[in-house]
């Protein structure tokens, strides 16, 4: 099941990385706006935004996937393997709820934006429920990861491969 | 307000944090807790609105392109062209060659918003150098550990965006008040290294061969695209003529263009800075989005308000209220990442900052040097990590050495309380 999942996410996080080629571009056209008016966008400032937490939000599972999502780990590491599982199952476990919830309300969100037809105060005037949508799915799936590896630990196999700890330390 | 259940509430904040759970989902989870507890307000549906509003918001759009930037320069040959092009200019100075640790960090920290990041691309090609050439490796190290931190301080800043954002300041602002608490601490460190070497003469090795004016300049001038795109950068930024949005795109258009003309960046590597960048900015997102909904639920808890008050009746003087602060955080430090602790704690401390008459700008530079100084205090400390991956040395041998460069910081810190000219007349010469 591992592999078909990576596979699967690993197509998420290109489509992250979709979107944030998607910021770049709508600022630059914010700014080719500013020197030239043939360029104007109007509202780019607001779709860099959405590009942006579309990507964000399509990232967290692929993300997870990766063991890169930073967490304290200074306890987990001390406990004796036993201990460390119990742990790691209910944090896990806690995980699954909170993303779950996470997940459910920002659907409610598109729904409820699509029911009273919300629109951004901005330029824009994009009906809100289009750009929710990333976070809707993204939330969604980000949710399914935590229940796969929930899953995969109960059944005592291995979440990842040795995750590439380079790359973790770049956050700061 | 309840102080028993606020207590309670930071109780289980730091249960939580502490057992493992992911920083953003914990944060979201207390703040879940305490909104059910004070409000009857619908919880899920204001957390889904909040995070929403704070995960598309146009100021901070600044943050995945800074990330992404250095994400591009990063898998350059920056690294390589760094040391060659400073090596011979630093042949003379006391200390020579340890020196291309501080300068180098420096310099790539004003395209870097992550310490770690300049720490490991700078240690990247310095370190296997200095011990050819015989340097001693803990000065190797320290130095590199300290100067790394740099990263932080020197803009484009990650979390200088982030505390810009919680504190509601000027992004622009910050990223210029930065700059000469930046060169003032690489000095420190310069000054710090010049002292040890004159003092340990018998273990800095001989200079390499002399080389001429015009050579030196030739070995240099691969460093030229960088310094040019460090000047469009802040320079855009300074003269007001590009918010740090637009300068974080220019910057990375600027780097791609770099690592395309260096010859170095195939398909392959582009699409590896891209999807590092939106993994990187997706963990940092996470935890934001954590914090925007904790801060929401402060808010009705009323704990900023009165724990400004508790503050504020305590009496302290502000220099008392300035070195409290630095060990809180200093001790947050030693078991959360800085932008964490950033988030977790402006949602509550600001309100005591503005009544105690702190200008904000000012404690945002003295939040990122504390924060630096987290970055090399164990158990958690990503510099330290970082260095740990490079030579394999244990981290308490690594956080030993690197106390010097804690010290050091330390002395920053007092130096912007007693002239805090230092940080704020260069953003007070901006335009506009």
């Amino acid at each position: 099941m591992r592999p078909l999942l990576d596979r699967f996410f690993n197509a998420t996080g290109y489509l992250a990385g979709f979107f944030m080629v998607g910021t770049l571009l709508t600022v630059l056209a914010s700014i080719l706006g500013r020197l030239h008016p043939v360029f104007e966008l109007p509202g780019a400032d607001a779709y860099a935004g959405y590009c942006m937490a579309a990507s964000a939000f399509l990232a967290l599972a692929p993300t997870l996937r990766r063991g890169e999502h930073i967490r304290v780990t200074l306890l987990l590491n001390q406990l004796p393997a036993a201990g460390r599982h119990v742990l790691d199952v209910l944090c896990h476990g806690l995980a699954v709820a909170l993303s779950g919830a996470l997940a459910w309300f920002s659907i409610r969100l598109v729904l409820q934006s699509r029911e009273f037809a919300d629109i951004s105060t901005g330029l824009d005037a994009t009906p809100l429920w289009i750009p929710q949508l990333g976070m809707a799915i993204g939330t969604t799936l980000f949710a399914f990861a935590f229940l796969g590896d929930l899953i995969l630990l109960l059944r005592g196999e291995a979440l990842r491969d040795a995750a590439s700890s380079d790359e973790l330390s770049h956050i700061e | 307000m309840d102080i028993n259940i606020t207590l309670l509430l930071v109780a289980a904040l730091f249960l939580i944090l502490a057992s493992g759970v992911w920083v953003g989902l914990t944060l979201t989870g207390v703040a879940w807790i305490g909104m059910e507890l004070f409000t009857s307000r619908p919880v899920g549906d204001a957390m889904a609105v909040t995070i929403w509003g704070s995960a598309s918001s146009w100021t901070l759009t600044a943050l995945p392109l800074f990330i992404w930037m250095g994400e591009i320069l990063f898998r350059t040959k920056l690294s390589e062209d760094m040391f060659k092009g400073l090596a011979p200019w630093l042949e003379r100075l006391p200390g020579r060659l340890l020196h291309t640790n501080i300068i180098g960090c420096t310099i790539f920290a004003a395209v870097s918003g992550s310490s770690a990041a300049t720490c490991a691309t700078i240690g990247k090609m310095t370190l296997p150098e200095l011990k050819k050439r015989g340097y001693p490796e803990h000065m190797a190290l320290a130095t590199l550990a300290g100067a790394g931190t740099l990263g932080l301080l020197i803009p484009p800043s990650i979390i200088m965006i982030v505390y810009g954002v919680a504190a509601n300041v000027s992004i622009a602002q910050l990223f210029i008040a930065g700059v000469l608490p930046g060169l003032l601490l690489a000095g420190l460190f310069m000054g710090y290294t010049m002292v040890w070497a004159l003092l340990h003469p018998g273990q800095i090795p001989p200079a390499g061969p002399a080389m001429s004016f015009v050579e030196k300049l030739k070995a240099s001038r691969n460093l030229l695209p960088v310094v040019a795109l460090i000047a469009s950068v802040l320079g855009s930024v300074y003269s007001g003529v590009a918010t740090a949005t637009e300068s974080a795109a220019l910057g990375v258009v600027g780097a791609l263009v770099i690592a395309v003309l260096q010859g170095g960046m195939s398909l392959g590597q582009f699409r590896d800075s891209l999807l590092g960048a939106t993994r990187l900015y997706c963990m940092i997102a996470l935890i934001l989005a954590g914090a925007a909904f904790l801060t929401l639920s402060m808010g009705y808890i009323g704990l900023p308000r009165h724990l400004a008050e508790w503050i504020g009746g305590l009496g302290l003087s502000q220099l008392q209220l300035i070195m409290s602060l630095m060990v809180f955080f200093i001790v947050l430090g030693c078991f959360l990442d800085g932008i964490s602790i950033v988030v977790l704690t402006m949602g509550v401390l600001l309100p005591t900052i503005e009544k105690a008459g702190i200008d904000p700008v000012w404690f945002g530079i003295f939040v990122v040097l504390v924060v630096e100084m987290a970055q090399i205090t164990p158990p958690v400390g990503f510099n330290l990590f970082v260095l740990q991956g490079m030579t394999k040395r244990e981290i308490t041998y690594l956080a030993w050495h690197a106390i010097p460069m804690f010290l050091l910081m330390a002395v920053a810190i007092l130096l912007i309380y007693f002239v805090p000219g230092i940080v704020t007349w260069l953003p007070g010469q901006m335009v506009g």
